[in-house]
């Protein structure tokens, strides 16, 4: 079985970055943008998530021979 | 060649943030001269009594880098006939902050000084001097207070964004 890895090493990529830049600007005081950087992470992996996810869908789709539906 | 790409992204974003925190610290430097500079003002006043021409020619001399300019152009001003002495100084401030890391408030205090500059007998400009210098030492303060807060943040946030962007792209 064949998994491409690199979509989960983004991800948590994404992930560690996003909690990065989220301490440096709490350590600071800007609680505020800190919140938002956040929320815009995790929507950002959200959005490659679902991505993923339409594409997986599709495939059982077409297992189950429902392509026409 | 990505990671060739990569590497320049975050080379940018990383320099961008060095950059925006030396100008913090450049700030209150440039702040500090320009009450230095204030400083000399009074003193060749007092005790020179040169013309005003002179004593920004000094002034010039004794400052470094963008405050330098500043008082040198305006030296060079008074070579031809000036008619409007506040048109000038204002003029030579908002070229003045195109090259340096002042903000509008610092500018704000040498255009309502240079209102008063050679409008009044000596104690009246003392006066005005002594407030200028304290308007500039509190935005000195506030300058501090902004580069102890920031300085750190603006350089690890630039390599983040950089980091962060790559991992986007790739």
């Amino acid at each position: 079985m064949l998994i491409d890895a690199t979509i989960l090493f983004q991800i948590a990529g994404i992930g560690i970055i996003t909690a990065l830049i989220h301490t440096v600007l709490k350590q600071v005081g800007k609680e505020d943008i800190a919140q938002f950087v956040s929320l815009v992470g995790f929507i950002i992996v959200l959005v490659i998530v679902i991505h993923h996810l339409a594409d997986l869908f599709q495939q059982i789709k077409s297992v189950f021979l429902l392509k026409g539906l | 060649m990505k990671w060739f790409g990569a590497l320049l992204l975050i080379a940018t974003t990383t320099y961008i943030g060095f950059d925006m925190s030396n100008r913090l610290s450049e700030r209150t430097k440039q702040i500090r001269q320009f009450i230095l500079s204030l400083q000399m003002l009074e003193a060749e006043m007092e005790y020179s009594q040169l013309t005003l021409q002179q004593i920004f020619q000094t002034i010039g001399k004794k400052t470094s880098y963008p405050i330098n300019s500043f008082y040198s152009h305006l030296a060079e001003q008074f070579d031809f006939v000036v008619i409007d002495f506040l048109d000038v100084w204002d003029r030579e401030l908002d070229k003045l902050i195109t090259v340096s890391a002042l903000k509008k408030n610092e500018l704000e205090i040498m255009k309502q000084f240079g209102r008063n500059l050679g409008q009044h007998t000596f104690i009246q400009q003392q006066k005005h001097i002594t407030l200028a210098i304290h308007h500039l030492q509190q935005e000195l303060d506030e300058a501090n207070d902004q580069r102890v807060k920031y300085e750190k943040m603006m350089k690890s946030l630039g390599i983040l964004i950089g980091l962060f962007i790559v991992l986007l792209l790739f």
